[in-house]
Order: structure tokens, then sequence, then C-alpha cells
């Protein structure tokens, strides 16, 4: 009765494809995630149990190692609800979800958020700062002018444009800790969390994990986030394939993961062509364009709310900035997939945070052609 | 039966302990709560019992209804009462040992409210304990277990008649909902004749237990002494709905059911089909079942003019293809091309936009959407549901404490869903069917 573990555990990400129509993110990426090479032995007292669900405009996997199949389909199955849980909370597609009403109310009157979300968005602050507002959560208005909101790519007019930016900035957000309150400084403030809330959901449901005593298990949010929770039989971490930037049946790196997340933003999921350009789905709030020059970026964190917000942020700032943020943020490892100037093939540019601290049962190796 | 109940569930549950979850004993005197009127302005302090994975939900929305604060929180196993008090934020201060450990709480004078959340066979008297304290309550549906205690909570209620009793049937908050009543009351369905509902699922409808001994008190739903199973959790939402659709009480109920697929030593059914019959030949048609998620969960209401495909989030209006009846001297005037009504009957109109107006940009456009914000602020309008119906319930238990506003969901909508999941379950488990009570003239 028990099947031991595939010899090649790829999880199926291509096979989600037709779903990602819906998704509406910031970052993206596709990742094939691998076991490595469980052997038959340590497998024989483990059963896997993989599973999918559709949330947030995408498809969340877990594929989990244990004793009892019944019961990591349980523990699973909390996991998604929770998943759910989170996609009602967050959704600025559903007009009942705690996001909706903030974006309705904060310009009117200051609104009362429930703490996860608070932190979260306190959080999302964080990084706006630190980025010098290269991630920012007000993009919603951005992203609607561009039309990649419920519909096709267009190219907005210069007074779209200069409307939409109008109503950017995080500085119009402000959040007060004691009453848990958040307030916009002027109506039409609009946030979206695309960037951030699939990793976050990944380290909720990490945590349910973790809460019912799975300690092997990987946890992907469709494309953008990855959590590598201990590592397969046999195996010293989860192996993750990393796709060519240029070329969708490529791997470009293999990434070795343990107690690690791992996200990737790429210009090649959302786009669209105008008279011969792409232009693709990751703006720069500065310039309300998007970001041109960048193929793909890939962040290593110890938390998946982290490595999904930061991949947005270091695909607007390139590897200069991002090298700033890396020098004062312990931890982290990103790597850059540029245009190489011939066009064909691309430049890739690794970097470290200056601190390593991780504790030994953390493991990240990357491996690239 | 699939192969995946590799693990033999039944051992497991044989080695659980009983849990200690039992009811029952004299109900306390506490003094009267702070609010006992309304009093606009004012916070509501609260108390929860039992902070599970549905009281920590409820506490979730809890959090961002400013009119109440929770002061103290419920709950005899110690995980659940951790995470309870970490979701609500508030430092509470907890109630914990016993099973009736629920009463020191009720003692405190400064507590207004009781919220509850625990298993169904705990509800009667937790409910009628704290309307005797002079608690305001909120319990979650269904509103009790066995037939003979909605007489004594009835009773309760009417010894303390200033006091708000709403049960937590969520979907009597919602806004999607009322107007699909009106619909319905209005006349836009013709005559209303048939209710078919499900909820399917293509789970165990488990929760995860590391530790058997706490097999019992988690899955309490799966435990017939203290769960109405599939129609008690499920169902009870579902029935409420064709109540409310046909303004009356079933009169009669035939059903079956089973444990057939998920044979993991639980007690109640993983599949119930069930009929209720309703005054004038009105019927309704439902079933749950655990192993094909296809369908999910929404309430179909069909009228002789349209029919209603409802549920929380989203509702579809179809309209009959109709005839039309006039004198034979019409003249007769044919015009080739594409018709409306292919769309209305076929595709179905949606009561309210789907989502979100965000991809409209347009000065107009988003003026459109303040102009129906403010009517829809005033109760003119509605064109959206704001708020999760969840929320919308646990504001309405506050708004109806503090300022006096009719109850969402009273004891007598309670008490009629509470008879239609008592009996539905005698007529499975008996095989028969069963009438209603005479009302008495």
């Amino acid at each position: 009765m028990i099947e031991p573990p595939l010899a090649d555990e790829r999880i199926g990400l291509f096979n989600f494809l037709p779903f990602m129509r819906l998704l509406v993110r910031l970052s993206l990426l596709l990742l094939l995630p691998l076991a490595t090479n469980p052997p038959m032995r340590a497998a024989d007292s483990l059963v896997r149990y993989e599973a999918s669900h559709q949330a947030m405009g995408t498809v969340f996997t877990v594929a989990a190692y244990g004793s009892d199949s019944a019961y990591l389909e349980e523990v699973t199955h909390e996991v998604f609800q929770v998943i759910d849980q989170l996609d009602d909370q967050m959704s600025n597609y559903k007009p009942t979800s705690e996001l909706s009403s903030i974006n309705r109310d904060a310009a009117a009157h200051p609104v009362i958020v429930e703490p996860g979300l608070f932190k979260l968005l306190q959080d999302s602050l964080q990084y706006s700062r630190d980025s010098g507002g290269d991630f920012d959560i007000t993009v919603g208005p951005l992203m609607k002018a561009w039309g990649f909101f419920r519909g096709q790519g267009r190219l907005p007019s210069k007074e779209e444009l200069a409307e939409a930016l109008k109503r950017i900035g995080y500085q119009h957000i402000t959040l007060n800790p004691a009453t848990r309150t958040i307030s916009f400084d002027e109506p039409g403030i609009e946030i979206d969390l695309g960037a951030i809330a699939k990793g976050y959901a990944v380290d909720q449901a990490v945590q349910v994990l973790r809460d019912n005593g799975i300690t092997q298990a990987l946890v992907s949010s469709g494309t953008s986030s990855i959590y590598a929770l201990g590592s397969p039989p046999g195996a010293d971490g989860w192996k993750i394939s990393v796709r060519d930037p240029l070329d969708v049946n490529k791997a470009v790196c293999v990434v070795k993961l343990r107690n690690l997340s791992l996200s990737v933003s790429g210009d090649y999921e959302k786009f669209f062509k105008i008279n011969g350009k792409t232009y693709a789905h990751i703006m720069d709030p500065h310039t309300g364009m998007p970001v041109e020059n960048m193929l793909s970026t890939v962040v290593v964190s110890p938390s998946a709310t982290d490595s999904d917000a930061l991949s947005t942020s270091f695909f607007v700032e390139g590897p200069g900035r991002a090298g700033k943020y890396l020098r004062r943020h312990p931890n982290l490892t990103a790597v850059f997939f540029l245009p190489a100037p011939s066009g064909h093939a691309f430049r890739r540019i690794t970097l470290k945070s200056s601190v390593t601290d991780l504790p030994p049962s953390s493991l990240v190796t990357i491996d690239c052609q | 039966m699939g192969n995946k109940r590799r693990v033999t569930r039944r051992d497991f549950v044989k080695a659980a302990a009983v849990a200690a979850v039992a009811g029952g004993a004299k109900p306390v005197l506490g003094a009267p709560a702070i609010l006992s009127g309304p009093n606009p302005g004012s916070t509501v302090h609260y108390g929860f019992i039992g902070t599970g994975t549905e009281g920590c939900n409820l506490l979730r929305h809890l959090t961002t209804i400013p009119e109440g604060r929770c002061i103290a929180t419920c709950d005899i196993y110690p995980p659940n009462l951790k995470k309870g008090v970490e979701t609500i934020g508030s430092n509470p201060q907890t109630y914990t040992g016993s099973p009736f450990e629920y009463r020191k709480m009720l003692e405190r004078k400064d507590l207004d409210a009781v919220l509850i959340a625990t298993p169904l066979n705990l509800h009667a008297q937790m409910v009628i304990d704290s309307l005797n304290a002079g608690k305001h309550v909120f319990v979650e549906k269904t509103m009790y277990f066995k037939e003979e205690e909605g007489g004594l909570i009835q009773k309760a209620a009417q010894a303390n008649p200033k006091q708000v009793l709403q049960i937590g049937l969520q979907r009597r908050s919602s806004i999607l909902y009322n107007v699909a009543m009106q619909m319905v009351h209005k006349g836009a369905l013709g005559k209303v004749m048939f209710v078919r509902a499900q909820w399917h699922r293509n789970n165990s409808w488990r929760r995860p237990v590391r530790d058997p001994k706490f097999e019992r008190l988690i899955n309490w739903r799966m435990y017939r002494e203290y769960s109405g199973g599939l129609m008690a959790e499920l169902a009870s939402h579902q029935v409420d709905i064709a109540n409310w659709a046909f303004g009356s009480e079933p009169i009669s109920v035939m059903g079956t059911g089973g444990i057939d697929y998920w044979k993991d030593g639980r007690e109640v059914c993983d599949n119930i089909e069930v009929i209720f019959e309703y005054p004038e030949g009105r019927k309704m048609l439902y079933s749950s079942i655990l192993y094909n998620a296809h369908f999910q969960y929404n309430e179909q209401i069909m009228g002789d003019q349209g029919t209603l495909i409802i549920t929380i989030g989203k509702g579809m209006y179809y309209r009959e293809a109709a005839a039309k009846v006039t004198n034979g001297k019409a003249k007769e005037n044919w015009w080739a091309g594409a018709t409306v009504t292919e769309h209305a009957v076929q595709k179905g109109i949606p009561l309210f936009p789907d989502g979100t107006e965000g991809g409209k940009q347009g000065f107009l456009d988003r003026e459109l959407l303040y102009a129906k914000r403010w009517l829809a602020s005033m109760g003119i309008y509605e064109y959206e549901e704001p708020h999760d119906p969840y929320w919308s319930e646990l504001s309405n238990f506050m708004a109806s404490i503090r300022d006096g506003k009719p109850i969402a969901c009273p004891m007598e909508i309670g008490m009629a869903d509470a008879r239609a999941v008592i009996y539905g379950n005698r007529a499975i488990d008996t095989g028969t069917r069963v009438f209603w009570p005479k009302k008495e003239a």
C-alpha cells in the first residue's frame, strides 16, 4: 500500500500554467522543485502526500512526508483552509475582503485592522522605506492604468499615467499601532498586496505544518514563492530548478534549500507587446513605467514573505541598489538575470548578504550553468 | 472507499480517551451586566467560549469590530486557548481547566456579552447560563442539540427579554442573501416551489490530531455524543435558506444517509440525502457528501419564472423562457436578430457585479462608484457585499446590544433551523418520514 517516493519528484508546476492567467502580482517565477535522489531505504516507513489548491489567483501546492497519509491529508486540508482565509482577507478582487474595506474607507476615516494584516502592512511599509519606494503596495492604480487588473495590457496616455502616479506612494499610508488603524491621506489610494501576500501565505502554511509536527515538506504558491521545510528522505535539501528567463523549457540554476524560502520575479509571465515592444507587469513606482533591463530576480531568505517582497524590490532596483540592502540585512542571497548586450543571452550576478548567521538546520546551495 | 485510508483509523479512535466535554449542571446566577439595554457609543465587553477553529475564525473578524472588546476567553484545550488569545490580541483573561470554568467568567460584572462556539452538545446549557447571568448571547449554529433544549432556551430568553440572543447563521447578515430574498418575496422568480441545495466536499472532514487522547475533543463533529454531523454543521445553514425563501418551517422530512466511504470509526454519516416538505407542496431537496467536491455548496431557488443560484459571495439570477399571452388581434411584427433573453435564460444575470469595479478607471466610473457607495451607506441601494458575512453578523450583534438594532438572526429562526436539523437526522436514523408537531391554534 505504501508508495515509495518517486525517483524524480518534479512537482508539476508546468501543469498549473493554464491557471496562471488569473495571476495578478508584481513578481512571478517558474520553479521546478525536485527531491534529491531519495534512497528507497530511508523512504520505506514514509509516505509522501501531495495536493494542490487554487487561491489568490494561483495554485498552492503542498508536498509532505509522514507516516500516515490520512494525517497528512488532514493537515494539508488545514493548510488550504488557512490560505483561503488569507485570500478572503487580502484579496483586492473580492469586495467582502478586509483589504477592500480598507481601500474603500481608509481615506474617509481610520480603519481598524486585524493584527496579522496590520503586521504585514507594517512590514510592507518597512520594505518601502528600505528600498526608497522601489517596493510599494500602492501601485494598484498603476497596474490598472496599464491594464494588468482584469484586462488586457494597454499603453496608458501621459495624462492617465500622471493621474495614476498622483495616487501612488507608500507615504500616503499612515499606520497607528496604538489603535491598530490605517488611514490614507487622500482618496483614490489603493493597496495591492500582490507582491507580498502569497509569500506571507506560504509562511503561514509552513507554520500550520510545523504546528502539526510535519518536518519534511515543500510549500509553493504557484510560480511565485516556495518554502523548503526540512529535506526529503535521504537528501540534505529540496532541489529546486529555476527556469531560464528566456526559455521556459530550460533550467538555468538548481538551488538546494533546507528551511529557507525562495522567490522569483520574472518579466516573462505577464506582459504584452505593442509595436514590437514588450511591456512587463513589474512597475517602477517612481516612473510609472514597466521595469526594463531586468529579466528575473531570485531571492533566498528565511522567510517567504521576505523573499517574495524582495524579489520584486530587487527587480526594480537592480544589483546596484539591491547590493546596498544586502549589506544591511543578513541571511539573503539574490541572483539577478540581466539582458546581455547581444540580446540573445543574459548576464547573471549573484549577491549575498554581508552577514550570514543562519542556523545549521538551514542550507542553501546555488548551482548555475 | 479508496485506498488512501491506509492507517487504521478505527484503532486510533479506539485508543482515544473520552474527552471531558460533558455538559449538564445547575445554572448559575450572576449579576446583571452593565449593558442590559441599548447604550450607543459604549464598548461591549465580551467573553468568548470555545476558541477552536471556528471560534478563532470569529475572533479574527472581531479584531476589526471596535464596538466590542474581548476581555475573557474560555477553552478546555490548552492549544486552542493559546490560539484564541493570540488571535484576538486584546490580552483577555483566560478560563480553562474544567468544562464549567465558563461559569466563573459569567460571574464577572464587567462582562456584557458572551459568544459561544463550542461543540454542539454544550450550546444549550451555556446559552441558558449566560442569559440567566444577565449576558447578551451569540451562539453558533446549530442553536441546540436535543429537541427538549429549545424550550429551555426559550424560557431563559423570555425570562431575560432585554438581552440579545443571536444565532450564528451568517447568511442572515449577508446583503447578497437579503437582496436575493427580496427578489424571491417580491415575485421576481414567480411562484417558488422548489429549493435544491448541496454541500459537497472531497475530504475526510476530520481535523488532524497528534495525540489520540484528544481525538474526541478535536474531532467532536465525528461523534454522536456531541454532534449532529453534516446535518447540524452544514445543512443547517442551507435549510435556513429554504425556510427563509418559503417563509415557513417544513412540515415533514424523509431521508437517507450512511457511513459508506470514510469508514474510519466515525459515528456520523459521510453522506446525507434528504427531502424537506413545506406547506403547499413546496419542497427542498438536499445532499451533503464527503467524496466529491465538484458542485461545492450553493442553494438553487426555483420559481415558475426564474431561478436563483446563490452562495456566499455570488448570486446569479436566471429567467425562465417566457411565454406571452395577448389577444388574437395583435399585429404581427417580427424582427430578425439576436435576442436578449438568451443571456438571461442561459447565462444568467449576477445579483452584484463579480468582484470590484476596479477595472474601470474613467472619471465617470469612479464618480458612479462613489455615488453607489454613498447610497449604499444610507441603505438606499445595494450593489455589493461590503463585508464578509461573518463580520456582518458579529457587527450586527454588537449593534443590537449597543444601539438596539434589530437582531439579524433571532431565536425563532434558530429554533426553526434546529428543529429541521434534529428531525432531519431522525428521519435518516429511523428510515421513516418525520412530521413536525402540529402547531397549537
